[in-house]
């Protein structure tokens, strides 16, 4: 899977489960200040990307971490290529 | 004792999405039934009617309160939200903690319940379910939902007593109210329709089987033809407030409610009994300190079964005899559970304030156990004020209402 369509997957959910208009999901912006979610929010998150992309993710620690939208696209690309390996 | 006042109501029913467009559905004598391709899916079961209600601009209210509403919670939201602006209703007019909700449903979301385990029970996987789902499929996510949308601080309660918890609801916030423990509370029903619902009603010999081909004939109360009941949806909400609270800020009064009881009959699980009816319905007039010769009307509960229509009409013959006009709805608006108390109760004090009573849709011959009452069967001009209004449940649970436009 690119890039492209790991950002590309992300956005509809931002956009299909939290209502977030396109041109706000810009790599920068913080998914709590800029985006409004919150900690609901993100267990919703985890359970979209764990059906999107078949991964379990929701021990991870590094989800925690998460800020930005760019941290995500790169925390799934992560995921996905230790999954291929 | 405090005196309590209605100064909001608002509505989503199977006639509209709002008081107005359902008053006028009933001024024209339109109903709602309509056959449910979804249902005539289901195998086993019989009855493929439903009584709909229309989701519209539910994006008007704000994701983070939507996202935990399933349709029930979205409907009474709305309702509300037209309660509050017919109230004038302004926190900064209330002091803190003393708005309360209290509302109810016959279930949580069916909708959400189903796609919960139609997901889970394949794949055995939590991980799948979200978080939004729980909060749909909680026995109180009409209530708290309610409660968070109106950022209300005030007592809490969720009447699940199934087609009676919407009337409960008021009730109960009547006597919080009566008894100074609030000066004011949204209160209500909401229903959202599945094919679970129906299926229930199937089940148990309740819902209507022989209309699916001619659904406007369907729900017909008290009517020698009538073979069960078709399932609604959709909200009723009342503002009720204590009446000096009313007239200081100079809010507009529409009714006041007199008197209330619900009960249990305790003596069969589903079939309704006229002793206890009649029991509750007398209680009510006692708590209202009315009599029989002051009521001028009742909103029936009659959702057209076989049983339970003629142990009403048996329990209203007993209590106010046999000139007291009375009429169900669900004619009209199918049943929409446990929001047909409350959806009713506004249809009947809007249609009392114009002077007429609406009339039980589909009457057109009495049954036998249904007769020794005064039917309505077609719209009356009135200037009755004081009217009662019931709700029943299965579990053998009776609520009488008494109220004053």
């Amino acid at each position: 899977m690119t890039r492209e369509e790991i950002v590309s997957i992300i956005n509809k959910v931002f956009e299909d489960s939290f209502e977030i208009e396109p041109e706000r999901l810009i790599p920068d912006a913080n998914i709590f200040l800029d985006l409004g979610l919150d900690s609901l929010d993100t267990v919703d998150l985890v359970v979209a990307i764990q059906k999107k992309f078949g991964v379990q993710v929701r021990d991870d620690e590094r989800v925690r971490g998460i800020r930005t939208l760019g941290d995500v696209y790169q925390f799934i690309e992560l995921i996905y290529n230790e999954k291929k390996e | 004792m405090k005196r309590v006042v209605i100064t909001g109501m608002g509505a989503v029913t199977p006639l509209g999405g709002s008081v107005s467009e359902t008053i006028q559905a009933l001024d024209d004598g339109r109903q709602a039934v309509r056959r449910s391709a979804e249902l005539e899916a289901c195998k086993g079961l019989r009855s493929w009617l439903a009584a709909p209600a229309e989701l519209k601009n539910e994006k008007l209210i704000p994701r983070q309160n939507r996202r935990s509403m399933s349709r029930m919670s979205i409907f009474a939201a709305q309702a509300a939200h037209e309660a509050a602006l017919q109230a004038g209703y302004d926190a900064r007019q209330f002091e803190a903690g003393r708005v309360g909700c209290v509302a109810g449903s016959t279930t949580p979301s069916p909708i959400t319940i189903h796609a919960i385990y139609e997901t889970f029970i394949p794949t055995r996987d939590f991980g799948l379910i979200q978080a939004m789902q729980f909060f749909q499929s909680m026995s109180h996510t009409v209530a708290m939902n309610l409660a968070q949308y109106l950022g209300l601080q005030g007592r809490f309660l969720s009447t699940n007593a199934a087609c009676a918890s919407g009337l409960q609801a008021i009730g109960t916030a009547y006597e919080l109210i009566r008894a100074g423990s609030q000066d004011a509370i949204f209160c209500g029903g909401a229903e959202e329709y599945h094919s679970t619902v129906t299926g229930v009603f199937d089940m148990l010999l309740a819902a209507s089987t022989k209309y699916n081909d001619s659904p406007d004939q369907a729900s017909r109360p008290f009517d020698a033809a009538r073979d069960g009941l078709v399932c609604g949806e959709g909200a009723g909400i009342l503002f009720l407030e204590e009446r000096e609270h009313a007239l200081a800020r100079g809010a507009t009064i529409y009714g006041e409610i007199l008197g209330f009881d619900t009960c249990s009959g305790g003596t069969h699980i589903s079939e309704s009994n006229r002793e206890c009816i009649a029991q509750c319905m007398r209680q009510a007039l006692l708590n209202a300190g009315c009599s029989a010769a002051d009521i001028g009307y009742v909103n029936a509960h009659a959702t057209a079964t076989l049983q339970g229509d003629g142990e009403e009409a048996a329990a209203l013959h007993a209590v106010l005899g046999d000139a007291v006009p009375v009429s169900s709805l669900k004619g009209h608006l199918g049943h929409t559970l446990g929001a047909s108390g409350p959806i009713e109760m506004i249809s009947t004090i809007e249609g009392l304030r114009k002077g007429r009573i609406y009339p039980t849709r589909n009457l057109t011959c009495v049954a036998e156990e249904c007769k020794g009452i005064r039917h309505v069967t077609k719209i009356e001009s009135s200037n009755v004020t004081c009217f009662i209004k019931n709700s029943f449940a299965f579990g053998g649970i009776n609520a009488s209402l008494v109220c004053r436009v």
